[in-house]
């Protein structure tokens, strides 16, 4: 009985790590075909081999950073950053916050919250960009980076619902000993629930933070002069012939978030709120 | 007596707002309520009247160019006309709940206890109406970004705003022509209901494609056996963090006759396949629908793992205990709890997928396909939409196909939703 067992533990080991080659090899290899591409001498797609280009060389990294005068790529890198950092913090607190109040508090306003929330969330996106664009105008926004990190973080919050479906999980007893305790709504959502609920606060930052990253139809619209652009508006404005260095754009603009996430992944893990309540 | 002077204070502050706080001795408030009031009505009588104004007449002065004269922009009229009536909404309601106040410091003062202070009332905000202080501000901000827009394009799909007809040419309210144009006109007609079929379909496979292959990656990499978890994981992170544009353009050059794996076709003697090209519907519509899982599974592995480590690892032991197999363990506890987390985002990824403008935008853009009025095979509504309104200047027809559009996912997706567990039984894994 005991080898049967065992048996097919190796089995489902073998397959379980198969499975996971498979997977890796999906999506490292457009990722290392990029990586490569960033790397090749001419340039140009049509010169490679293959897969791969040919000739390699660092030439499109240097000229990423020196050549400036067309294409200002560490200036759309600062720019972007500090729109994603931006709307980042800001995105992420509102919500958390929008979240958690609709999962711990009953209100009357609650219920149709939830349900306008979801409708608007059913209009097409960019139908309202005209709107945006002409209420931008209004307020002197247009080629403004301001503007970009208030629609940023004022568009988070239609996006609660991931947060409070985890809230929800966060079983209310604990609240419940807390107020018994004499914390007051405040208190208990910083002392207690906030410290519980750092997987989500990560995943929440890490999508806030891409958002923006990697948005291409809003900065699009709203940023008109050259030394404005993020980095998508920018590579989005190079040639065909310029594959190399949109690669090599491509692999520098990448590096941050994987970076973050290194650093933030235990979080994510372990389930901080698992057991809390054992017993 | 005291019942007589709450009366009246009441009736002093549905005249004056602040008027009855200020009788009650609660100056801190009843100033801050006179100060909205008057604020109000300067702002209404300076600007807020002709804005509304303007939003009914969508302007009567034409610009012209031999005069001189400055002439009406029918479109910041309207929009500005939308953001007053809003701002005009929140004024009552503030004049509501100002009368409501001092109603209920009456009854307070019936009960034999005394007015609340201004710092006791502070106190509140941050306790029991704890809520009201933190929704505050999304609340506002999603109104000005989200709602004003939406408000804005419903109002459009009802003007004639679109083709020759925009400013400084004068725009006008037209009714329900736009919706009627819509069903007579066979320009429009056959190419709504060919996209329509299609993107429900794709809406459908991509959903359903990108949550399981996320959860069973998550589940995957979330099995004892495994080693080096965080090594493995960072594969599909990779591709979670490189920006859909680029992923989207790389693919895009990765397929075409110049590509790379059509460079390895033609090594191995066959000839170039055109994955992209005018004639390959099919083929194009399942590469859109791996590429789009791609980018997509990673988002969806993540969450589901933050969920799954919350999971109460208890009910797998009992599970086992009870002689329960994994397959059982998946379908009785993992599946029901995930689809309890995670329904709005099966919702949101439905409606995103839905509405997904970047991969035919990318991968296929701008090709205009016979049968097809300004479309191609593989477009969805969304990049339909964009092609009539952005690039054609059919905003106005735009506007309102996406209000069909609307109400029909918004019916499909509201009765899923309602139906849900995570709506209906909040309290189930509590």
């Amino acid at each position: 009985m005991k080898r049967r067992w065992s048996l097919t533990n190796i089995l489902d080991t073998g397959v379980t790590y198969l499975l996971l080659l498979a997977v890796a090899l999906i999506f490292f290899f457009p990722c290392l075909w990029l990586i490569l591409a960033s790397f090749s001498r001419t340039g140009s797609i049509y010169s490679f081999d293959g897969f791969f280009p040919s000739e390699y060389s660092l030439d499109s990294f240097k000229t990423l950073f020196t050549d400036t005068a067309m294409y200002n790529y560490p200036r759309w890198f600062l720019n972007t950053l500090l729109i994603a950092a931006a709307s980042c913090v800001l995105g992420s607190l509102l919500v958390i916050l929008t979240a958690y109040t609709m999962s711990r508090f009953q209100f009357k306003a609650r219920k149709p919250i939830m349900k306008t929330t979801l409708v608007l969330g059913m209009f097409p996106s960019f139908m309202g960009m005209i709107a945006v664009y002409l209420l931008m105008t209004q307020f002197n926004l247009i080629n403004n980076h301001l503007g970009l990190i208030l629609i940023y973080s004022a568009g988070a919050p239609m996006g609660y619902l991931t947060q409070k479906g985890f809230f929800d999980t966060i079983p209310l007893s604990m609240d419940e000993a807390a107020r018994i305790d004499g914390a007051t709504s405040l208190q208990v959502f910083l002392k207690i629930n906030l410290p519980l609920s750092k997987p989500i606060l990560v995943y929440t930052a890490l999508s806030s933070f891409t958002w923006p990253w990697s948005d291409f139809i809003l900065p699009k619209l709203l940023l008109k002069e050259k030394n404005m652009y993020t980095v998508a508006v920018g590579l989005m404005s190079l040639g065909e012939t310029e594959f190399a260095r949109f690669a090599a754009g491509a692999i520098f603009i990448a590096v941050p978030i994987v970076i973050l996430y290194f650093f933030l992944v235990k979080y994510m893990v372990s389930g901080l709120a698992a057991g809390a309540v054992k017993g | 007596m005291e019942n007589k002077n709450s009366k009246k204070y009441v009736i002093a502050s549905a005249c004056v707002m602040g008027l009855g706080q200020i009788l009650y001795k609660q100056y801190v408030k009843g100033i801050l309520y006179l100060l909205i009031m008057a604020g109000g009505i300067c702002y209404f009588a300076f600007s807020g009247m002709d804005a509304i104004k303007g939003f009914f007449t969508l302007g009567t002065v034409k610009a012209d160019p031999w005069t001189g004269a400055v002439g009406d922009d029918s479109i910041i009229m309207l929009i500005m006309g939308i953001l007053t009536w809003i701002i005009l909404l929140f004024w009552i309601a503030c004049y509501y709940s100002n009368i409501k106040d001092v109603r209920n410091t009456g009854k307070r003062l019936a009960r034999g206890e005394r007015p609340l202070t201004f710092l006791e009332e502070l106190k509140q905000l941050l306790d029991r109406k704890f809520y009201i202080s933190v929704l505050f501000l999304p609340v506002v901000g999603v109104c000005i970004f989200n709602i004003v827009p939406i408000i804005f394009m419903i109002f459009i799909a009802f003007t004639n705003y679109g083709g020759s007809i925009i400013p400084p040419e004068l725009v006008d309210w037209v009714g329900f022509d736009n919706f009627k144009k819509l069903l007579t006109l066979s320009q429009f007609a056959p190419t709504f209901f060919r996209i329509l079929s299609w993107n429900f379909l794709w809406a459908v496979l991509s959903t359903v494609m990108n949550y399981f292959g996320g959860l069973f990656l998550a589940l995957l990499l979330n099995k004892k056996c495994v080693k080096g978890k965080a090594f493995w994981r960072s594969f599909p992170v990779l591709a979670y963090a490189i920006p859909g544009f680029i992923t989207l353009l790389a693919f895009k050059f990765m397929f075409s006759y110049g590509g790379p794996i059509n460079q390895m076709i033609t090594a191995m003697g066959y000839s170039a396949v055109g994955f992209l090209d005018l004639d390959a519907k099919w083929m194009a519509r399942i590469i859109g629908l791996l590429v789009n899982a791609w980018i997509s599974i990673p988002s969806i592995m993540l969450l589901a793992t933050g969920i799954l480590a919350n999971m109460d690892e208890t009910l797998f032991e009992a599970a086992r205990i009870d002689g329960a197999g994994r397959w059982k363990q998946f379908v009785k506890i993992t599946l029901p709890f995930m689809l309890f987390s995670t329904t709005p985002v099966l919702i949101g990824q439905f409606t995103g997928n839905f509405n997904n403008f970047g991969i035919f935008y990318f991968l296929r853009g701008g090709l205009y396909l016979e049968g097809y009025f300004l479309a191609s095979d593989t477009d969805l509504l969304i990049n339909w939409l964009y092609n009539l309104s952005i690039d054609n200047n059919y905003y106005n027809i735009g506007a309102s196909i996406s209000l069909v559009i609307f109400l029909i996912i918004s019916v499909i997706s509201l009765s899923v939703y309602v139906k849900s567990p995570s709506y209906r039984e909040e309290d189930t894994f509590r």
